[in-house]
This record gives structure tokens, sequence and C-alpha cells, in this order.
């Protein structure tokens, strides 16, 4: 990655370093550590109806109510995959990504079942791997498997994703 | 025709119709797709609030220059779904579930104001067994920023319908 990298800059203003939790650094994510996120989210309207026409995604069977009456997928608009994704994500985040420098890479994504609006998603990790990045020597990279699931418990995605994360050990004196 | 359209012959319009289907496929295949999307920062405060994603990086200007970026760094979801949006007429639109994403590597920051583009290249196709009149394609995406710059490249798979016989 080409990102900005801090060399030997000191750490973030007091102020700013206040903004993010204590926790969530590279040394508190362990192999195998899995985390139920406390918050679920209702897709409707503005996560799917508006973000799918947001991002130019012009298959309209996310935003015409009758466009699938009929067929296989089920009544009304079926929500992007990737808004799924992104909000699966997003419920992860404070608990993922609060002192993470970047996003690296996803893998594996994969939609399970449609999802609609009305339903909530409901977010699961797994840390599947963490390590050191040579290029970033005050952070680490944390491998996250997550699994967004409904208000039914139906498993509709599942993915890896890994995360530049900040070092206690330099960006926490 | 009457004020409530009774008599409008809809059938006498033909449609006019978007995207590919299987047989438009081929192996190598490069698709430069439509439009292009400059990012602005009401598409990555409303994206990253919508999708419950309120990291400072993505929402506090302060504390991402700090961390050396010119502004906020834009959520690579929304990097990574609008580039699939842009994709979506040449690759999805004609019908078929998303199967999956893989190899998805963000290779450099998106602040607002920056302008990406995104081209495919078919990888692979292959009929489906489990479900006849579709098959299976898959294409590599790259992602580019104004200044050609690669900010993104992913590989994507989706069920895509044949033409009907």
């Amino acid at each position: 990655m080409s990102d900005p990298k801090r060399g030997d800059a000191p750490p973030l203003a007091p102020a700013l370093a206040a903004l993010t939790g204590p926790s969530g650094y590279f040394e508190d994510f362990q192999v195998g550590q899995k985390m139920a996120h406390a918050r679920a989210a209702t897709v409707g309207e503005v996560e799917n109806g508006w973000m799918s026409k947001l991002v130019m995604n012009t298959a309209q069977a996310h935003w015409n109510e009758h466009y699938l009456r009929g067929g296989p997928l089920g009544e009304g608009r079926v929500v992007f995959g990737l808004i799924t994704a992104s909000m699966v994500i997003g419920l992860t985040s404070q608990d993922t990504a609060e002192n993470a420098l970047a996003e690296v890479s996803l893998d594996e994504l994969r939609f399970l079942a449609p999802v609609h609006h009305g339903d909530t998603l409901r977010a699961f990790t797994e840390v599947v791997g963490t390590q050191d990045d040579p290029a970033h020597p005050d952070a680490g990279r944390v491998r996250f498997h997550h699994w967004g699931l409904t208000q039914d418990d139906r498993v509709v995605f599942e993915g890896e994703r890994t995360v530049l994360i900040k070092r206690r050990s330099h960006w926490s004196r | 025709m009457t004020a409530t359209g009774d008599g409008f012959d809809q059938s006498s319009f033909p449609l006019v119709t978007h995207g590919h289907h299987y047989e438009d496929f081929s192996d190598g295949q490069v698709l430069v797709h439509h439009w292009g999307r400059t990012i602005t920062e009401s598409d990555n405060v409303a994206f990253s609030t919508a999708t419950c994603n309120w990291n400072p990086m993505h929402l506090n200007a302060e504390f991402a220059e700090a961390h050396g970026h010119p502004d906020v760094v834009v959520n690579p979801m929304l990097v990574l779904c609008t580039a699939v949006g842009l994709s979506v007429e040449d690759l999805s639109e004609a019908g078929g579930p998303f199967l999956g994403v893989d190899h998805a590597n963000f290779h450099r920051s998106v602040h607002p104001g920056d302008t990406i583009t995104a081209t495919s290249t078919v990888l692979s196709r292959r009929e489906s067994v489990s479900r006849p009149g579709t098959g299976i394609v898959t294409w590599h995406t790259e992602v580019h920023n104004q200044r050609g710059q690669l900010v993104l490249d992913y590989r994507r798979t989706n069920l895509v319908a044949r033409r009907a016989r």
C-alpha cells in the first residue's frame, strides 16, 4: 500500500488520541477470538434503496418494488449484496477497526441468501489471523471472518477482511 | 388516449434493453465500464453513516489529517460498491444472483473529489450444471483514480442469464 506512513512522527495529539476507544489495538486481537456485535440494523429505503442508486447500481431488482414479483428471489426489493456486506462490516467497525490505519483487503465474500427491505442484519466475527506488516512497524494486520445473519437466524453473508491496526506499543503511550 | 390510460398501446413501444448475456462474454474480453464517478464528501458521509461505520478515519477530517491524509479517507466499502455499481450494466444486469468477491485489494486511499473508473476482464466462463439457462462468469476488475493510479482490484463471480432460445 502507498498510504501515508508515519515514520518516527510522534503519536497523535492527546485531544485526537482521546477520540477512539482504549481497546482494539493490534495486541488485543488473538486468533480464535469470537465477537457477537451488540448493534443490529434494519435495511430499508436509506440503506439499500438509496445506497444502491448512490453507488450507480443499475440493477432495478434493488430499487423497483414491483420488478421481482412472482420470481424466485421473493417479493419486493432484494438488497444489493455488497450493501449487506458493507452493513455487516459497518456493524463490526467499532470492535474491529476503532484503531485501524487502513482497510487492506477482502476475500471470499459470499452472498448466501437474499435479504429484503425490512430484514435486520446482525454481525458476528472470528479473528482468523494476525501478522506483522514489515512496511508498517507501528501496526499489524488482523484477518477477520465475518458473518451476517438476519433477525430469523438465516446466514445471508460471510467473508474475510484484513485490516491494518495500530500497535498499542507505538500509538498509546 | 384517455386520462386513465385506457387504450394506450404499450406493445407498440419496443423495449430499449441494456446489458449483456452469457453468450456475449469471451475469455480475455475487456470491458470499459460506463460513466465513472467522482466520490464526494456527501457520498462518503451518507454511505458511512447509513452502514453504521462511524470510524473517524472516514468522518473526522482532523483525525484523518493527523494520520497523514489530505482529508477524510473515503470508506473503502463505498469505493468497492461504486466500482461494482458502475460495472453492473455490462456484467450482471441481465440477471442472476451475485455469487462472490475474491482477492479484493485496496491499493491506495480515495479522498473526496477523487474520480474512479472501472474496467473488467473476463477470466472464465462456464455453463451452470445446476441451473439450466444460466452461466457462471468470473471477471477481474481494476479501479483507477483520475491520476491513473490503481486504487482497487478484485475478482467477481456472478450467475449470468443466457439468451432466451
